[in-house]
């Protein structure tokens, strides 16, 4: 059973690494995800025992005769679960925004167009001095609340 | 369990928790950007830091206040514990974000959600500085973190966005790792109380427990951003706002800083003695190549996200010696710096006439030249290093501070000179007019403030005492 239930860690988890070095972000999220739930498999594993369930009140004697089973790791589990999820969720979200941006999710093309875009935006302004990098970021910041506001 | 000199103590504690918590979920219904969301969220924030004020009142004797969650029996219920090591961090975290709260509502709020997700992360800080539980430590870190990844894309420039996004990602494999040490601590000791575990890890075989100490000291230098980890460090820095690079490297950084101390420290002190070569020469890489990075860069964000890499790296070496001594200077040493970023990074979002002075000031700060309180750290290293064994090593660490000082000084001198030397303020035409009084006041009282603690040592001095006696004790 340890055997089996660490081979099944280390699948997930090496699947999971494997898509987080990719260039789509897509793939990094659901990397993500695969290395979460491989470490919520090992909390399952770190407490793995045979026994009835552990829910109040507790069966007379036992059904199985080897007590309840350990009900911290499912708690944990639990937890562990709602945390990735709502991350994963997180993260979705902001390959959204970079996607409604620049139309794309790979990493490169995003920054190939930031790198762009920050040339034109020194071209026009001539932005020499690197005192006033900090000029262009303050503006369109007020626009944008502009448009959150309707 | 010793601790309850007094029934009301447990409410303070409960308080200094639930407050943040509270707020932070109604405040969240709200648009932030209103002024009296911006204020309610500042006066909570305040109640909160008074309760952890009076919290390191009553814990700095070596007391401990402790209560168990939900009612439940003790050994079964989560248990908040406050010693004076987790209140001390809560302490100068919660003030770091307090000061850069009022900051932001003092200037105008940007977002709707800037003063629910500051007040999350708040709560998130709080409770993992003040609980007892090592599960219970996990979701609290995660709590903070997340509206770290939020804060970190603030105005949603596409840069910051894919910042955001790649910080998320590093910290959330961080946290995986940490889940795993987690998961393991409780298969080892069948435990997640941080008492029990220390008492029961000391039989358990130890080449299990140095995997997991590994696996837990890489998931802490990644929040910390220290050398071999640092790489999505300056990328969340660099363009961000100003009170949200001084929450992150002044607030957020603590979990690297105060987890290294209290599982290392705490928990593991076998383990970390065992590896204690590795972790000064990881601390001293990451003095060196921080100090050298940031005197090459020109942005002023940019030098202060590398010297905040080199900053973490002293906090290892004072916990690589070890002992009451080296973790009084680490203690010491995080306090001060969240102090300095903090100053600096807000200071750095503004001008007009006194914030170069207060620049100055956390400038020398940094450098360690006093009075400014950053001297007081150094001078605690100096201390450390003396106590470090063998007389090569003292020598060996006390240049290496003192080179790594002298470093510190040029790269803030550096930007100390462009930003506030360099051109008169009517070339700068729209950039030259001064930034509106009331943030200016707010970053000369933190310069105040700096440069009272470097005067005034003894309170510092004993609380960091205090949290290096908890560790040597055991938790």
């Amino acid at each position: 059973m340890i055997l089996a239930v660490s081979l099944a860690i280390s699948a997930i988890f090496g699947s999971g690494v494997f898509l987080l070095l990719q260039r789509d972000l897509l793939r990094v999220v659901v990397g993500i995800v695969f290395v979460s739930n491989s470490a919520i498999l090992f909390v399952i594993a770190a407490g793995l025992s045979r026994g009835d369930a552990p829910i109040y009140p507790l069966p007379e004697g036992g059904l199985l005769g080897a007590g309840t089973s350990d009900p911290l790791v499912q708690a944990m589990a639990l937890t562990a679960i709602v945390i990735s999820f709502s991350t994963a969720a997180l993260l979705l979200g902001l390959v959204y925004r970079l996607y409604a941006a620049h139309r794309t999710v790979d990493v490169e093309d995003i920054s190939e167009a930031e790198t762009r875009e920050a040339e034109a935006l020194e071209k026009d302004g001539d932005l020499g001095e690197p005192e006033r990098e900090e000029e262009p970021q303050g503006k369109p910041a007020e626009v944008e609340l502009g448009e959150e506001t309707r | 369990m010793t601790g309850f000199a007094d029934s009301a103590d447990p409410l303070v504690l409960a308080l200094a928790v639930g407050i943040p918590w509270a707020l932070a979920a109604a405040l969240s219904l709200f648009d932030g950007r209103k002024r009296w969301v911006g204020w309610v969220a500042v006066a909570g924030l305040g109640a909160t830091l008074a309760a952890l004020a009076r919290l390191a009142v009553l814990v700095v004797g070596g007391d401990r206040v402790e209560m168990t969650a939900g009612g439940w029996p003790e050994e079964v219920g989560i248990t908040l514990r406050a010693d004076a090591l987790g209140a001390t961090f809560a302490l100068v975290s919660v003030g770091v974000i307090f000061a850069s709260l009022l900051y932001e509502v003092l200037g105008g709020v940007r977002s709707r959600t800037f003063p629910a997700l500051v007040l999350f992360m708040a709560a998130g800080l709080t409770g993992l500085f003040l609980t007892g539980d090592v599960f219970n430590f996990y979701v609290f870190f995660e709590v903070s973190m997340t509206a770290a990844y939020v804060l970190a894309s603030y105005r949603e420039q596409d840069h910051q966005v894919r910042a955001a996004f790649i910080f998320a990602v590093i910290n959330l494999l961080g946290s995986v790792v940490f889940l795993i040490g987690v998961a393991a601590l409780y298969h080892v000791t069948g435990s997640l109380d941080m008492a029990t575990i220390a008492e029961r890890i000391d039989p358990v075989q130890p080449n299990s427990v140095i995997v997991i100490a590994a696996a837990i000291f890489v998931a802490f230098s990644l929040k910390l951003g220290l050398f071999p980890f640092h790489f999505w460090l300056p990328a969340v820095y660099v363009g961000s706002h100003p009170p949200v690079a001084a929450i992150l490297s002044g607030a957020l950084a603590n979990i690297g800083s105060y987890g290294l101390l209290r599982f290392g420290g705490g928990l593991l002190p076998r383990e970390l003695e065992l590896g204690s070569a590795a972790v000064l020469v990881l601390g001293t890489a990451s003095i060196i190549y921080g100090a050298v990075q940031a005197i090459s860069r020109r942005d002023t964000s940019e030098v202060l996200a590398y010297s905040a890499i080199g900053q973490a790296g002293y906090i290892l070496v004072a916990l690589g010696v070890g002992g009451p001594v080296g973790y009084a200077a680490a203690v010491l040493y995080a306090v001060v710096n969240s102090l300095n970023k903090g100053l600096l990074f807000l200071a750095a979002g503004l001008r007009g006439p006194l914030v170069g002075a207060a620049f100055a000031v956390g400038a020398f700060s940094v450098a360690g030249v006093p009075p400014a309180a950053g001297f007081l750290g150094k001078v605690a290293l100096f201390e450390s290093s003396l106590a470090a064994g063998t007389v090569p090593a003292s020598v060996a660490l006390v240049v290496l501070i003192f080179l790594g000082s002298a470093l510190s000084f040029v790269y803030s001198f550096q930007i100390y000179q462009r930003r506030f030397w360099a051109p008169k303020p009517d070339d700068l035409g729209d950039r030259g007019k001064p930034s509106p009084v009331a943030p200016r006041v707010l970053v000369v009282l933190l310069a105040a403030l700096a440069l009272g603690v470097g005067l005034w040592p003894e309170p510092l001095l004993s609380l960091s005492e205090a949290a290096a006696d908890v560790l040597a004790g055991g938790p």
